[in-house]
């Protein structure tokens, strides 16, 4: 049960890929938060989400991307999301963040 | 002729570090009552919501709320409650948008007004076709 979010960057060309493993709650949302106003505010590219090994997600994750997406455009940048697990991918689809986000 | 029910109860202050403990929780029981994985993994969304929401409210006179874990053939009912009744009815439906979307689409019945004692209550039945 770990109360620790791991990221795992990676700067490409035009993208900046960011992996993130474990459970983003409400405990943990902040850090996830933390992270990805840290990354739009110091790098000029898009920014891709791999959500491979991420374990579980609901609306106080959900609602912390859609703000860092927000902050993202108006900067004229994007962030797109990759390997979604089905159950995640399910509550993109309830909420219709399915259309606001491109999801690889 | 009544049907006996199994209740597990889980009582938890009110601070996020013990939500994932009621997921822990939710998911024991629910593979218990014969879910299969993708309805418990709903099944904990549902209740950390709650969670969620029961916690950024917060209580001024209660330290903890409960959850009831109300365990029958095929189905599974889960109330929550606290002594603090100012927490009945909390979800607004122009804040808890994301929220109120997920609850509604993962649970087939949810009271989030409830004129009895409890503050909210969720149920959710294994489908005769799972």
């Amino acid at each position: 049960m770990a109360s620790e979010l791991i990221f795992r960057e990676k700067q490409n060309s035009d993208l900046i890929d960011v992996a993130i493993s474990g459970e983003v709650d409400i405990y943990t949302s902040q850090q996830l938060k933390d992270k990805l106003y840290s990354l739009i505010d110091q790098n000029d590219s898009d920014i891709r989400l791999d959500f491979k090994d991420l374990t579980y997600i609901d609306s106080t994750g959900l609602g912390i991307l859609v703000g860092a997406l927000k902050k993202a455009r108006e900067k004229d940048r994007n962030i797109k999301i990759s390997n979604l697990r089905g159950n995640i991918h399910k509550l993109f689809l309830i909420t219709g963040l399915d259309k606001l986000f491109l999801i690889e | 002729m009544s049907v006996v029910k199994d209740d597990v109860e889980l009582v938890l202050p009110f601070k996020a570090e013990y939500v994932s403990i009621a997921r822990l929780a939710s998911a024991g029981v629910a593979n218990r009552v014969g879910f299969d994985i993708e309805v418990i993994e709903d099944i904990k969304v549902a209740v950390s919501e709650v969670c969620n929401k029961l916690i950024s409210t917060g209580s001024q006179v209660a330290s903890s709320y409960k959850i009831t874990f109300r365990i029958g053939k095929g189905e599974l009912d889960i109330i929550f409650d606290c002594p603090d009744k100012s927490l009945k009815c909390i979800f607004d439906e122009k804040n808890d948008e994301l929220s109120l979307s997920i609850i509604n689409a993962l649970m087939d019945k949810v009271e989030f007004c409830s004129e009895k004692d409890f503050l909210l209550a969720m149920s959710k039945s294994i489908e005769e076709n799972d």
